[in-house]
């Protein structure tokens, strides 16, 4: 460890506090209510650790990745990198922290461009930071095996390539710059099982060697089980709960995590019985229902569910946004 | 579920069908036979390209010739083949006797047409109704896939709808004319789990309650584990392992098989453990364009000995109702090394 990652070993690689995307809406000529894709979200993430993030589809859980890298402007909150906070920076400042930062796609071929030869695509990122001719092609080959593509592959179009392939051209791509967070968006949702192993198991090798911290964006709980070091749920904007990965998985607090956790098939005996099916689909975020807005469908909502909104609580690493976390548990 | 082996409502035995392409004939189906009894819910596993959506596209014989030949085999609805039929039996069939659906909702229903209006042309258009029943039955339809406000939502179009409702709707429309025989051609892969299951548990009631004999397709072992009873693996157009779904997960043993449940991350091993690499299985799947010489999953096979490359394996019982298309399926079983 050289002195830098000593001084910052207290602080998080990075922190979120109470980031917010709203937008806007139009009713006719007049602003309608905003869409909260995200809504207060807060989070830390250390070096070498991974994040899962998870949630059904609209729950703002890309949004949230995606604000993190400025790809999408925040509406408020900070995104402290190092203690400097992203969210506020002018954009030629910010564009030297984009090296830190990078992101993997959930697509792709639609993330690479089909007429860049593979070797391009990799060396890219590398010209916008200053391309040097002495380094650059090897650094592109050390890449290209570092993700276990063969060297011959560099003349080749991104049609060429297998599902799997392109993700490690995209994987390779995310390196180049020697990030240190990669935000991962779904990375391997559109591959085939077989693949997907590949590609986790490569994401992982890689963190163990390079100290990467990943946010790992996807809706697969058996996925995020298997790579993430802590998870948070997020339900309509909001982290409903987070916690160490074995703690959420074998002790779910919050009622939509074990629902979650119960819709997921399972290889090998569960009892029917033990499913909680939840019934209904995900509300609209921009007209969410009042108080704590999951209990429109939680089997446990009482009054107070919809007078007060739930805060994320809890001691410990594990925290939880219910009223009555303690009594259903 | 069918001690007694009733007839098969529907049998596919030796099916082939090859594409024609550019640069060469495809064999996407490459000799595959499975039967179908009435009420039971059969799943289909494999990755993309297997040819599991080839071989449900084509018992409503869907598949567009040209590319698509029908090279060799029969398709037996009731012991009539359905290879054989003429264009006008077979629309009688689709939608009717058979019916499908779709993993894209929202492509498979016709935008411009109301939600109703589809359920009730299917409904006028093979059994005859009236517009006005054929609505009300639209509507009851709706109620029994648990769309809530069914005479309301029989108004809306399919882009008022969400994800799981479409299905829902897709569900209720191939089962208006309570199909003898239901094809699911991976009805969950675009939902969130939590609206998969209720979607796997409406299919399940759904059988109970009509007993209509489901093929589902898909990709997802722990689908198939909850809710088939028996199961046919399928990689690069053959069938590698049939068994009852218990069997199955209890004695996988094509090695194709047991590299899909290796791959799989699960949510059962204790995570105080420590990572465990997930298996991988190398390489990736073999170009269809060739004939096989020797079994098609042995380049990337480790249990493959000389034999494999030359010998193409033929599929043999293991046990009862369980068999493998492996020449090592014994030594496998043994616990031979890999």
């Amino acid at each position: 460890m050289n002195a830098r990652t000593l001084a910052v070993e207290r602080a998080p690689l990075l922190a979120v506090e109470n980031l917010v995307k709203h937008y806007p809406t139009r009713r006719g000529w007049r602003a309608g209510p905003p869409v909260k894709a995200a809504d207060g979200i807060s989070f830390d993430l250390e070096e070498g650790e991974t994040l899962g993030l998870v949630g059904e589809s609209g729950c703002g859980k890309s949004t949230a990745a995606k604000t993190l890298l400025r790809l999408i402007e925040p509406t408020a909150g900070r995104i402290m990198l190092e203690g400097t906070d992203l969210a506020r920076l002018p954009a030629h400042r910010f564009r030297r922290y984009r090296r830190e930062m990078q992101m993997v796609f959930q697509d792709p071929y639609a993330s690479l461009n089909p007429r860049m030869r593979a070797g391009d695509i990799v060396a890219e990122p590398l010209r916008n930071f200053g391309w040097d001719n002495s380094d650059g092609p090897a650094r592109v080959a050390d890449l290209f095996g570092r993700v276990g593509l063969p060297a011959d592959a560099m003349r080749k179009y991104p049609h060429e390539f297998s599902g799997g392939q392109r993700q490690r051209l995209g994987i390779a791509r995310a390196l180049a710059l020697r990030p240190k967070l990669i935000v991962c968006d779904e990375p391997v949702s559109a591959l085939d099982v077989s693949i997907q192993a590949q590609v986790i198991n490569l994401l992982e090798d890689l963190q163990d060697e390079l100290k990467l911290s990943y946010l790992f964006v996807a809706h697969d709980l058996a996925v995020v089980r298997h790579i993430s070091h802590r998870v948070a749920v997020m339900y309509l904007g909001r982290i409903v709960e987070i916690g160490p990965v074995e703690d959420i998985y074998a002790r779910p607090r919050h009622p939509y995590t074990r629902a979650l956790l119960s819709a997921v098939p399972k290889v090998g005996g569960r009892g029917k019985g033990e499913r909680m099916l939840l019934k209904g689909d995900l509300p609209s975020p921009a007209n969410p229902p009042s108080g704590c807005a999951f209990r429109t469908r939680c089997p446990f909502a009482r009054a107070e569910c919809a007078e007060r909104a739930p805060q994320l609580s809890g001691d410990g690493a594990h925290r939880v946004a219910c009223h009555f976390a303690d009594q259903i548990a | 579920m069918n001690q007694a082996h009733p007839a098969p409502i529907l049998e596919v035995d030796d099916l082939r069908i090859a594409f024609a392409s550019p640069d060469g004939i495809v064999r996407a189906v490459d000799g595959v036979s499975w039967q179908l009894f009435p009420g039971e819910m059969l799943g289909i596993v494999g990755e993309s390209g297997c040819g599991k959506s080839v071989t449900a596209m084509s018992v409503l014989r869907l598949l567009p010739g040209p590319p698509a030949m029908y090279a060799s085999g029969a398709i037996r609805f009731r012991g009539e083949n359905l290879l054989d039929a003429t264009e006008a039996r077979m629309r009688e069939l689709r939608g009717n006797a058979i019916s499908m659906i779709f993993q894209d909702p929202m492509t498979s229903l016709n935008p411009v047409l109301t939600i109703g209006e589809q359920i009730a042309e299917v409904l006028m258009l093979h059994q005859g109704l009236g517009r006005r029943a054929a609505w009300t039955r639209a509507a009851e339809m709706l109620d029994l896939v648990g769309i809530p406000d069914p005479q309301r939502r029989v108004c809306e179009y399919p882009h008022q709808f969400s994800g799981g409702m479409r299905q829902r709707a897709m569900i209720a429309l191939a089962l208006a004319c309570s199909p003898a025989v239901l094809i699911a051609d991976e009805p969950t892969t675009a939902l969130d789990v939590t609206i998969q299951a209720q979607i796997m548990d409406l299919l399940d009631r759904l059988r109970r309650e009509m007993g209509t004999a489901i093929v589902l397709i898909t990709h997802d072992l722990g689908v198939v584990a909850e809710s088939c009873d028996r199961v046919v693996v399928m990689y690069a157009g053959n069938k590698v392992e049939e068994a009852a779904v218990d069997e199955l997960f209890a004695r996988p043993t094509h090695p194709y098989t047991r590299g899909l449940l290796g791959a799989m991350p699960d949510l059962d091993t204790p995570v105080e453990a420590g990572r465990r690499r997930l298996a991988e299985i190398p390489g990736m799947v073999p170009s269809l364009k060739q004939a096989a010489v020797g079994c098609r999953f042995a380049p990337r096979c480790a249990y493959a000995e000389a034999g494999c490359h030359r010998t193409v394996p033929a599929l043999a019982p293991l046990a009862v109702g369980h068999a493998v298309a492996c020449l090592r399926a014994i030594d496998i079983l043994e616990g031979a090394p890999a």
